[in-house]
């Protein structure tokens, strides 16, 4: 009897034992940046582990291509493993997802107070009056530029400020000629200066209600006349592919970058142009709507809705997301990671004065510019938009086709791939 | 009578024994090759938005005869195919003779560095040649330094050219390759029938076309299939030497290397996904590749 009482003691205590190991609920998560996003996903996990000890993280880093092919693929299939709790997606992606598998990720409507993150990224997020994720990186775009080339084409920094393009490709011709210095560097048959030219007038490549809108589209039209005459000044030094890209602004040969804020850790790479650089609003379009404040890129965090441990993962990201202001502090500072969780913005890392910027409040303007842009519904055929205008860039480049006729082509292409 | 029964009752346990050991595979092989095959025809079948299906018969493949960008990485491949694919035959072809006079010295390194290209990663090699044909990349650096070109050659930022780098590309990586077919056919053709032209006064290049050429036709037939259906196929190459600054719109300047298999990667990963009408785009591409074969093989009179 006593035998029996003592084997099921250590019966209970295996039990116990094994149900204790259960209990930490482990949180995978998909991202692509080992120095952005993996990094700071890491960072929000030991934060988030001192506040709950019974959990732990896979933080799986891939490429984001891979992460892309493995979300598509497991999803589509429509079996319920091999998902990850939380991933990270593009936020010209997000419709797309969310409208291609309906159900998958989770409605985190009620689990966030999405008044305290920028407005334009919880508007990308949205389907049917639903919010599906929690914004996390901005890419708001900034003209940022060299002091020491400008000023010596003759040009002060507030000649600088609240500019519009044609302001800029006049300056980019003094430059030119004064210094010898290129104004940028752009790849002619990317799309990432017409994301920010279309976003800072709030027009996309479709209207309100999702509709194809290129061919009489008069901001798109505008748009691709400043990608001609941007070409045809001669202001731009021709590049291909990021390196190109990067390698023109450290080496100095160009006087300009307009992009998105993220660029602040490839230009800063380049320790001896400190104190060289500053940075202003990017221009806006010669068009009513068109304001000086844009964006290009930024990622949001989503969570699975068939996965294992979806509430823990929720209630991380709400205790760190949304909550945790240092933590936000410490990304910023570390990855140059700008969030776009609002009450953030009043602590101390993003009042800093940046030397290498001459002592800009440089993430503080960032800030301030964020609140500007204007909310767009990116859809769920971005790229193909995108391909489409771009694929008759050729034919604008050489005046084969009038930008009216090289629209009308597009839209048609655009037409025919979605169809 | 008993002797030949026991014959047969050992050849069925030999037959049973060889079924088992080839059951694993063919169990891979009907799992993995024949289901997609038939899944996937099934697939063309349906126009999909992620797990949302909607039935639409011979739509998709009515669709494919509007889509300009399925005509436009056809008529990309179509010029790699009649211009690469030549050029790089005969440059395999010239470099097999060369190699395989007997009075050659020190064959295995000129075969070593002809072979080494084939044996590369086409993802590593791509992004040399991308870096080597940037606007300031070593390519242009050495023509202007030269003189031969005052201004830089555009290559990857014109539509024209950049279809030049992917064929000079294409060309560095495979020659080797198909040379080491045409070296393996020359072996068989015996010294003999040379020395005879040689004597009867026919010259080198009388011999190469007159002797090599028709006896190593069955080898060129061969190369030539495989090298139309691995640029039916062309993947890797143009999707990375069209990687873009920040957004990647098009496959190269106006999506000038833009093909049919980038075209289903697109649809499927990049596009909204669609891998109905990614399916029957791959089977449209299996059959012109199979037409193809069939031309080659009739222009080539390959006889039974």
């Amino acid at each position: 009897m006593k035998k029996f009482v003592f084997k099921i003691a250590v019966v209970l205590m295996m039990v116990l034992t094994v149900l204790s190991f259960a209990e930490k609920a482990k949180i995978t998560i998909w991202a692509w940046d080992p120095n952005f996003n993996i990094a700071i996903m890491q960072e929000a996990a030991n934060r988030y582990m001192k506040i709950n000890p019974n959990v732990e993280f896979d933080i799986v880093s891939m490429a984001k291509a891979d992460v892309e092919q493995k979300l598509n693929t497991i999803l589509a299939s429509g079996v319920k493993t091999g998902l990850p709790e939380i991933v990270l997606i593009e936020d010209y992606n997000a419709q797309k997802y969310l409208q291609s598998y309906p159900g998958s990720f989770a409605d985190l409507t009620k689990e966030f107070n999405y008044k305290e993150f920028a407005n334009y990224k919880v508007k990308l997020m949205t389907l049917n009056d639903k919010v599906y994720g929690v914004p996390f990186d901005s890419g708001v775009a900034g003209f940022f530029y060299r002091r020491d080339y400008l000023e010596q084409a003759g040009f002060k920094p507030a000649d600088l400020e609240n500019i519009t393009w044609d302001k800029f490709i006049e300056i980019g011709k003094t430059v030119k000629a004064k210094t010898g210095k290129y104004m940028i560097a752009a790849d002619p048959f990317d799309g990432g200066l017409m994301r920010i030219l279309l976003q800072s007038a709030g027009a996309w490549y479709f209207d309100k209600s999702g509709k194809p809108y290129i061919a009489n589209n008069p901001v798109l039209k505008e748009a691709v006349r400043l990608y001609k005459e941007i070409k045809d000044s001669g202001i731009a030094k021709e590049v291909s592919g990021w390196n190109e890209w990067v390698g023109a602004f450290n080496k100095g040969e160009v006087a300009a970058v307009v992009t998105g804020v993220w660029i602040i850790g490839s230009i800063k790479a380049e320790k001896s142009q400190s104190g060289k650089w500053g940075v202003a609003p990017v221009p806006r379009m010669n068009i009513k709507e068109s304001v000086n404040a844009s964006n290009l890129g930024g990622s949001s965090w989503y969570v699975l809705q068939n996965s294992k441990n979806r509430n823990v993962a929720i209630d991380f990201l709400k205790k760190i997301y949304a909550r945790d202001s240092e933590f936000y502090q410490k990304i910023l500072v570390e990855r140059g990671a700008v969030g776009t969780w609002l009450p953030a913005q009043g602590g101390s890392a993003y009042k800093a004065k940046d030397p290498f910027f001459g002592n800009q409040q440089v993430f503080q303007l960032f800030s301030e510019w964020m609140k500007k842009i204007p909310a767009v519904d990116y859809g769920i055929y971005t790229y193909e938009a995108d391909a489409a205008i771009m694929s008759v860039m050729p034919d604008v480049y050489t005046g084969k086709l009038s930008i009216d006729e090289a629209l009308k082509k597009a839209e048609q292409q655009f037409l025919n791939s979605i169809k | 009578m008993s002797w030949s029964k026991k014959r047969i009752g050992i050849e069925r346990v030999w037959n049973r024994w060889g079924w088992i050991f080839i059951s694993l595979m063919l169990v891979g092989v009907v799992m993995f090759i024949f289901y997609p095959i038939v899944y996937s025809l099934y697939l063309s079948t349906f126009s999909t938005r992620g797990f949302l299906k909607t039935f639409v018969g011979f739509g998709n493949y009515i669709k494919l005869l509007q889509d300009t960008y399925f005509i436009l990485a056809l008529k990309n491949i179509l010029v790699i195919l009649i211009v690469q694919v030549p050029i790089m035959l005969f440059l395999a072809l010239i470099f097999a003779t060369l190699l395989n006079d007997p009075r050659l010295k020190f064959k295995g390194i000129y075969r070593t560095a002809l072979f080494l290209p084939a044996v590369t990663s086409l993802v590593a090699y791509t992004i040399l040649f991308r870096m080597m044909f940037s606007n300031e990349g070593l390519i242009n650096n050495f023509l202007t330094s030269l003189h031969i070109i005052k201004e830089p050659i555009r290559w990857l930022l014109d539509p024209f050219w950049a279809k030049v780098t992917l064929i000079i590309a294409l060309t560095w990586r495979w020659t080797g390759y198909n040379m080491m077919f045409y070296i393996a056919g020359l072996q068989n053709i015996p010294m003999e029938v040379y020395e005879a032209a040689e004597i009867d006064g026919a010259s080198k290049t009388v011999q190469f076309f007159k002797i090599t050429v028709p006896l190593l036709k069955p080898i060129i037939l061969f190369t030539s299939i495989t090298s139309t259906i691995g640029t039916l196929q062309l993947f890797d190459e143009p999707m990375n030497l069209a990687a873009g600054v920040v957004t990647g719109s098009s496959v190269g300047p106006g999506n000038s290397l833009l093909t049919p298999s980038v075209y289903i990667y697109n649809v499927c990963f990049k596009y909204s996904p669609n891998f109905g009408y990614a399916s029957a785009i791959s089977y449209v591409i299996v059959m012109i590749a199979a037409v193809l074969a069939f031309i080659q093989f009739k222009v080539a009179g390959e006889r039974r």
